[in-house]
C-alpha cells in the first residue's frame, strides 16, 4: 500500500514538474533535465505496468531502464557544468581539468585492479555496476560543487535545486547499493521505502526550485586592469609571498 | 577497504568544510559589495606593516618586563601579548583569504586561465593557512615567543654539543691510540 502511494506520488510530482517546466519555458534553459524527468516519468509508468501485469519480467525492465536513466543522469551533470559556468570561462577550464583528473583516476583504478578490465570492475553484478557508476557520478558532482564554491559561482535558484536534488538522489543510491552489496545489515523493505521517500523529497525539492524561472544573478564586471590574467597571478603571488615573509619574521624573531 | 573509505570520506569532508567556510566568506563579501574595489590592496598593506610584526614578536619588551622582577607584571604581559599575537596571526589568515578570494573572483572570468598557476597559488595559500594555524596553536599553548624560545633552546643545545664535540673526538682518539699500543 505504502509502495503504491509513493509510486503514484512520484508520478504526480514528475507530471507537475513537466507541466511547470512547459508553462514557464524552463525546458529551454535546462533541456537535459526535462528530458531526464520525461524519461523517468515514462519509466515509472512502464515499470508500474510490468510490475502489475508481467511481474516475471520486472527485473529485466528495471535494470535496462535504470541503466538508461543513469546515462541521462550523467548528461544532466554535463548540463549543470554547461549552464553554471557559461559566463565563467576560467572556471569552466579549471572544472574540465579537474574532471579529467577524476575520470583519469577512476580509469587508473580500473587498470590497477588485478581482477581485470574496466568492464569486469564495473559489471561483476548489476548492483555493483550501478553503485560504481553512481560513485563516478558523485565524484563528478563533488568536483563541480567544489569548483563552484571555490570560485564563488552564483548558482541561481533553479540550478541550485537541480544540483541538490540530483546530488541527494545519487548520494542515497550509493548508500543503498553499498549496504546492499556488502549486506552489512538486513535492510530489506525498510531501505527500499527510505530510498523511495528520499527520491520523493528530491522531487519535491525540484518542484519547489523549478516552480518558476529565476535568472542566475549577474556577477559584477571585473576591473579592467585585472583582466590581464598573468598580471593578476603575479600580483596575487607577490601578495602571498609578502605575507609569508611577514609570518617568517614572526617565527624568527 | 573500510579504512580507505574512511580516509576518502574524511578527505572529502575536510575539503567540503574548507569550501563551505570559503563560500560563507564569499556570501559575506558579496553582501558588502561583491567584487573587490580598487583600494583593497592598499588597505591590506596598511594593516600589515613590518614594524608591527617586529613589535609584537620582539623579545625586547619581554626582557624589559623580566628586568622589572614582578611576577604579576610578567603574567599580565604574557596574557596581553598572547592576545595581540593571536589577533595578528588571525588577522593575517583573514587577509590571506581575502587575497585569494579577490584572485578567484577576478580569475574566474579570465579566458586564458592557467591551471598550473592556479594550482601553485592554491598550494601557496594552503601553506600560508597551515602556517597561520600552527602559529595560533603554538601561541595558544606556549605563548607568543614560543618559536623563538624553541629556536634559542635548539641553538643553545647545538652550541653545547659543538663545545662538547671536540672533547669527545679527542677522547676517542686517545682511547683508540691506547688500544693500538696495548695490542
Amino acid at each position: 500500500m505504502l509502495t503504491m502511494a509513493i509510486w503514484w506520488l512520484a508520478i504526480s510530482l514528475e507530471a507537475l514538474l513537466l507541466v511547470r517546466g512547459f508553462q514557464q519555458k524552463l525546458f529551454r534553459h535546462f533541456p537535459i533535465f526535462y528530458l531526464y524527468i520525461l524519461f523517468v516519468f515514462i519509466e515509472e509508468f512502464l515499470r508500474f505496468s510490468v510490475y502489475r501485469w508481467y511481474p516475471s519480467h520486472y527485473s529485466q525492465v528495471y535494470w535496462v531502464t535504470q541503466f538508461l536513466s543513469l546515462v541521462i543522469g550523467s548528461a544532466l551533470i554535463f548540463e549543470i557544468y554547461r549552464v553554471g559556468l557559461r559566463r565563467f570561462p576560467g572556471t569552466a577550464k579549471m572544472a574540465r581539468y579537474l574532471l579529467l583528473i577524476v575520470f583519469g583516476a577512476v580509469f587508473a583504478k580500473t587498470l590497477a585492479n588485478p581482477s581485470g578490465t574496466l568492464f569486469l570492475w564495473l559489471a561483476q553484478s548489476s548492483v555493483e555496476l550501478e553503485r560504481n557508476l553512481r560513485i563516478v557520478q558523485a565524484l563528478a558532482i563533488l568536483t563541480l560543487v567544489s569548483v563552484f564554491l571555490w570560485y564563488a559561482i552564483p548558482f541561481g535558484r533553479n540550478l541550485k535545486g537541480i544540483l541538490f536534488g540530483y546530488g541527494l538522489f545519487v548520494g542515497m543510491s550509493i548508500v543503498q547499493f553499498t549496504i546492499w552489496y556488502y549486506s552489512l545489515v538486513d535492510i530489506g523493505r525498510f531501505w527500499s521505502d527510505a530510498q523511495a521517500v528520499s527520491y520523493l523529497f528530491g522531487l519535491a525539492l525540484w518542484a519547489s526550485a523549478l516552480w518558476s524561472i529565476h535568472a542566475i544573478p549577474e556577477p559584477k564586471p571585473a576591473m579592467q586592469l585585472e583582466n590581464d590574467y598573468e598580471a593578476l597571478v603575479a600580483s596575487t603571488r607577490t601578495q602571498l609571498q609578502r605575507t609569508l615573509a611577514r609570518l617568517g619574521w614572526a617565527v624568527r624573531l | 577497504m573500510i579504512s580507505t573509505s574512511i580516509f576518502i570520506s574524511a578527505a572529502i569532508s575536510l575539503v567540503l568544510l574548507l569550501l563551505l567556510t570559503t563560500s560563507r566568506e564569499d556570501v559575506e563579501e558579496n553582501a558588502k559589495g561583491g567584487s573587490p574595489g580598487p583600494g583593497w590592496r592598499d588597505s591590506r598593506d596598511a594593516l600589515q606593516r613590518p614594524e608591527l610584526v617586529f613589535r609584537i614578536f620582539s623579545r625586547e619588551d619581554r626582557e624589559f618586563i623580566l628586568h622589572m622582577r614582578s611576577p604579576r607584571l610578567q603574567r599580565i604581559y604574557q596574557e596581553e601579548r598572547r592576545k595581540v599575537a593571536l589577533h595578528w596571526v588571525q588577522r593575517t589568515s583573514r587577509e590571506v583569504s581575502k587575497i585569494m578570494r579577490a584572485h578567484r573572483l577576478l580569475s574566474r572570468e579570465s579566458h586564458n586561465l592557467d591551471v598550473g598557476a592556479e594550482a601553485k597559488l592554491f598550494v601557496q595559500y594552503l601553506r600560508l593557512q597551515l602556517t597561520c594555524g600552527l602559529l595560533v596553536l603554538l601561541i595558544k599553548t606556549f605563548g607568543p615567543h614560543a618559536l623563538s624560545d624553541l629556536a634559542a633552546h635548539a641553538g643553545e643545545l647545538y652550541q653545547r654539543l659543538g663545545r662538547a664535540l671536540p672533547d669527545v673526538v679527542a677522547a676517542n682518539r686517545i682511547a683508540a691510540s691506547e688500544d693500538t699500543a696495548t695490542h
